[in-house]
């Protein structure tokens, strides 16, 4: 009987064992990591003297978290050429959801750029930024590109980026727009341009910058540059932010203030402590220790996206893992530098520790991508 | 299948070189990243710190002192009164044990407890959130309290403003309390307001009567002071300048309102539903109103002393009030709803003579009992009334008069008048939780309860029993109308509305919502003469022989009202002539008297609403007689002291002196 059940089981055990250890445990490990100091940092964040009406988000956060996992694992046993077969169905519909934003979109803090679904709101420039990954892995995936991409070969690919593009201008969300042209470029340097389009580019945005600055830009959208390069000339308004948000990370010295012991964050100094500014918040109470700490796993995780590229089975799947690492790569360097002050105050959320919805399924179907690429690939 | 998605290693293979350079990138970024963590937090670390520690430049709001609520006369009936507040912020509070134990003496409150309510809270929201010790400091502790701060960091005295009204329990339900937002309000207000007020925990709100309704008008806008604290929490002077140099915003005071009660009238009404006679203090509700639709009065009965929850109510006294079977904290004059009982048979008299059922002159047989169906129904009265016109079926309040009306005029024909004259609708007057009251339908109950209207119902609701509902401000409204012969008035509370320097931001005019003996969107007028009709029946119920309400008789002023009881429940026909006050207080009656004075040119429409006081003879009448004693007193002296003089000459004429004159 024993016998019969072993035998039985060992020819299952095997596949199963086998299809187990393909997993990159390791990736999932690091991601685990972040979440969890996401979780507590956000605890912190949302249950200080001033925050009893947002104490709910810390546990809507993590049903999202659970949510994305099960998207993660999900992805991860799907083969990735299924979405690069769906990948302009994706595009159209999530440029449909971007249109319909235009016309019947959720206005919060003077832009729209929700929809609401009900139980979430749900924001498609947020997933258009993945959706642009797919479309450009499976447009350059077939191609070899000698010397680079010249202009015939960049128009469809930049006319793709150009619709949602415009779109997520017109909200306004500056930071989701010039995200979208940091991973869509990314990508295409990564699948190479011809020399002469780099410098015609270079001369051309020489051009162009006070042009735009003139008429192109919002005043509050100047003034956040203007506060940046000085940030004295308005404390009490647009500098505010990132003065605090510099006391903030700096006050924490080398061990931090301690769990909901930061007086910057919990005495709201810090506007959007739970979003945007939640790494001034970790920075702040657990010190140089914690924020490197961060950094730190960040990096390991960057690192091991590009081993799965380098690894990959085909062009497609390196292409997929690059513009994802890309999207990650992107926000977690703009989220950082802006808390730190060394970019203007952007809305950019830092993925895996703000808090949001669409943000954090956004993160994890992406890195369930690459989760996925991993697990088709040849191992050498 | 596309050939892209076939498998080409060779291909990716050629992306290798390129992925140096996104090393490079990833690594070169982290670097930059770093540093500036090492700079900021280990170079500049101490430093910054320190700003930190300054920078407890502490963003306080200011609460606006909300706006006061003045009588007719300007005389002040809600204030502000300034108050001192005790609280202990965790944070600061190192020697948590010695700084309670020190509280509690000057207190009088075990320093224990007051150790574990700050431990409880530090527990909750954090260490930064200060726990308040005490509402409403007495002055002799605060100045002892102020002392023991500088001995225990973490201590605060601090300035509030404490709602006072100043007629205590008298209008409780008018003018309503204030309270903390609660968590669950918080969002449900901010979206409501869309930004242009943003609500905290923490803030004052209206929570009932006026001071909800209002809210917006009388809660001004907070203000914002910076104070900065030490390290010790202790607060440091502002004038220098903190390191933002932030000015101070201070708070704008909320606007007062100019209210159309009659401080005189409203304290004459709570009296009236107090008083002490055999039926005892009365439960139930009094509007007092002019004829132009100013409120006078606003009595709801039994009542609470808003005073006493300002700041915070005791968990104990909400529950007592809440489970209090008499429900003192409804405004049960607009809230509640209840069978009109005869105060409906005016209306109903209007309709039958509009339609053409009788004349002002028709003769009506009216029995003690009528058999209709297989039903027999009783008149209050166990004699005949014999042959009465529509007057005189008023005046002796006959049941089966008015049962006969009903069968001939079906309801159909009866709801239109109701409605006209302001009965079974809001009058949206400004104020919350008002409820629409019922003139049923045939149409409504089919569509309703999907039941036929039965020709016995008729009868019922003919006599305000049944499906009817009305508040008793819809009743004012009503009887008012039939005063002025056609003129609906709207209702109102509020005269004006001022600012601090007592500029007026706003003027309510009275307003003549319709004219009943005009066309309009009910679809029914009614013949001036035929008011005339019922207004002398009216009269005739106090002033009459037969008059049911002959205790509310005025000398000097003739009154025209109605009386109403109202069964709670229906009872077997030996029961029903049972006494009322043997029953227990529950099952008894409601009584209603709704009355207007000078009969023939009103001024001002009085309606009382006795729960379970068993008739509105006794429950309602004396009580309207002393409302309008007042007002006439306060209004028309010489009408009283010229009815008091005729009195005395009559009295004063001595047997002899008849004698003399008839000589």
């Amino acid at each position: 009987m024993r016998l019969a059940g072993d035998l039985l089981s060992t020819g299952l055990q095997v596949e199963e064992r086998n299809r187990f250890s393909r997993l990159d445990l390791n990736f999932a490990f690091v991601i685990l990591a972040l979440n969890v100091i996401g979780l507590i940092n956000l605890y912190s964040a949302t249950h200080g003297l001033f925050s009893k009406d947002r104490m709910d988000l810390f546990w809507m956060q993590i049903v999202w978290l659970s949510v994305g996992w099960t998207v993660y694992l999900g992805i991860t046993l799907i083969d990735y050429k299924v979405f690069l077969r769906g990948a302009y169905v994706l595009y159209g519909l999530n440029v449909a959801a971007l249109v319909a934003v235009e016309l019947i979109g959720k206005t919060s803090l003077g832009a729209t750029r929700w929809l609401d679904l009900g139980f979430f709101r749900y924001q498609p420039s947020e997933t258009m930024k993945l959706v642009l990954v797919l479309v450009f892995a499976r447009t350059f995936a077939n191609k070899s590109f000698q010397g680079g991409m010249g202009l015939r070969e960049l128009a469809w690919p930049v006319f793709l980026l150009m619709i949602p593009w415009v779109l997520t201008v017109k909200q306004p969300d500056l930071g989701t727009a010039t995200l979208l042209i940091a991973i869509a470029g990314s990508m295409f340097l990564f699948v190479g341009v011809r020399r002469a389009i780099l410098i015609f580019l270079v001369i051309i945005s020489a051009i162009a910058a006070p042009i735009v600055w003139n008429f192109g830009l919002k005043d509050y959208q100047k003034n956040r540059v203007l506060t940046f390069l000085s940030p004295g000339r308005d404390p009490r308004g647009t500098g505010y932010n990132s003065i605090q948000s510099k006391i903030a990370v700096g006050s924490g010295k080398v061990l931090g203030k301690g769990f909901r012991k930061g007086t910057q964050s919990q005495l709201e100094f810090l506007p959007e402590r739970h979003t945007d500014f939640i790494f001034s918040v970790l920075s702040e109470e657990h010190g140089f220790i914690g924020s490197i700490t961060t950094l730190g796993l960040f990096l390991i995780l960057w690192l091991m996206s590009i081993r799965i590229a380098v690894q990959a089975r085909d062009k497609a799947g390196a292409l997929i893992v690059v513009g994802t690492l890309s999207y990650m790569f992107w926000h977690v360097v703009v989220n950082m530098c802006m808390v730190i002050g060394l970019l203007p105050i952007v809305g950019v959320p830092l993925p895996l520790l703000s808090y949001g919805g669409s943000g954090m399924l956004t993160t994890m179907v992406g890195l369930g991508l690459i989760s996925s690429v991993a697990y088709r690939r040849y191992l050498f | 299948m596309n050939d892209f998605l076939q498998p080409s290693e060779d291909e990716a293979k050629e992306y290798l070189p390129r992925y140096r350079l996104l090393y490079a990138v990833i690594v070169l970024a982290t670097i930059i990243i770093s540093s500036r963590l090492w700079l900021l937090q280990i170079m500049q670390g101490s430093e910054l710190r320190q700003f930190s520690e300054r920078n407890r430049v502490k963003e306080t709001k200011l609460p606006a002192p909300r706006g006061l609520l003045l009588d007719r006369e300007n005389r002040v009936l809600v204030d502000n009164l300034p108050g001192f507040d005790a609280s202990i912020s965790p944070q600061y509070a190192k020697r948590l044990e010695e700084t309670s134990d020190a509280v509690g003496e000057v207190l009088g409150v075990p320093g224990r407890r007051i150790a574990d309510d700050v431990r409880k809270s530090q527990r909750r929201d954090g260490p930064f959130r200060p726990v308040k010790v005490k509402d409403n400091v007495p002055l002799e502790e605060v100045f002892r309290l102020k002392l023991l701060r500088w001995d225990h960091p973490g201590l605060s005295v601090n300035e509030s403003i404490q709602r006072f009204y100043s007629l205590a329990q008298n209008g409780a339900q008018l003018f309503g309390y204030v309270g903390e937002i609660s968590k669950e309000q918080i969002p449900k207000y901010n979206d409501f307001y869309q930004g242009k007020y943003v609500f905290e925990s923490g803030d004052i709100i209206g929570k009932s009567g006026l001071e909800e309704t209002w809210d917006t008008t009388v809660r001004g806008k907070d203000g914002t002071s910076y104070v900065e604290v030490d390290a010790r929490g202790r607060e440091a002077p502002t004038e220098n300048s903190n390191y933002f140099g932030f000015q101070p915003e201070p708070a704008l005071p909320g606007h007062n309102l100019v209210l159309t009660i009659d401080k005189d009238i409203q304290e004459a009404a709570f009296k009236a539903m107090n008083r002490q006679d055999s039926i005892g203090p009365r439960i139930g509700g009094v509007i007092a109103m002019k004829a132009n639709g100013e409120i006078l009065a606003w009595v709801n009965t039994p009542s609470f002393d808003p005073n006493s929850f300002s700041t915070r109510i005791p968990t104990q006294v909400w529950t007592q009030l809440v489970n209090d079977p008499f429900r003192p904290l409804r405004n049960k004059v607009i809230q509640d709803h209840f069978s009109p009982g005869s105060t409906f048979k005016p209306v109903v008299a209007l309709a039958a003579l509009q339609e053409k059922v009788i004349t002002p002159n028709t003769y009506v047989n009216a029995p003690s009992e009528l058999k209709f169906g297989r039903r027999v129904y009783h008149d209050a009265h166990r004699a005949s009334h014999g042959n009465i016109t529509v007057a005189q079926a008023i005046e002796a309040s006959s049941n089966i008069f008015f049962y006969k009306m009903g069968i001939q005029l079906g309801i159909d024909r009866i709801a239109p008048y109701a409605k006209l004259l302001g009965l079974g609708a809001k009058t949206n007057i400004s104020m919350a939780h008002e409820a629409p009251g019922l003139i049923p339908t045939s149409e409504w109950k089919l569509k309703k309860l999907g039941e036929e209207w039965q020709p016995g119902e008729n009868l019922s609701n003919a006599i305000g029993q049944g499906f009817v509902l009305v508040t008793a401000l819809q009743m004012a409204v009503a009887y008012n109308t039939i005063g002025l012969e056609g003129k609906v008035m709207k209702p109102f509370l509020i005269k004006k509305v001022l600012n601090q320097d007592s500029k007026v931001l706003q003027e309510f005019e009275p307003q003549v919502l319709r004219d009943a003996t005009q066309p309009n969107e009910f679809g029914v007028t009614i013949d001036p003469a035929f008011f005339k009709v019922v207004k002398e029946g009216m009269r005739r119920v106090v002033s009459g022989e037969r008059g049911t309400a002959v205790r509310s008789r005025l000398t000097g002023v003739e009154m025209a009202g109605k009386t109403g009881t109202t069964q709670v429940r229906s009872w077997s026909a030996d029961e029903i002539y049972k006494r009322c006050d043997s029953r227990p207080i529950f099952q008894r009656h409601h009584g209603w008297f709704v009355a207007f004075a000078p009969a023939d040119k009103p001024e001002i429409t009085v309606a009382v609403l006795a729960q379970h006081a068993c008739s509105g003879a006794y429950g309602g009448a004396p009580i309207v007689k002393d409302v309008m004693q007042a007002y006439f007193e306060k209004y028309h002296p010489e009408m009283l002291k010229k009815a008091e003089k005729e009195m005395k000459s009559l009295t004063l004429k001595t047997p002899a002196s008849v004698n003399e004159e008839a000589e």
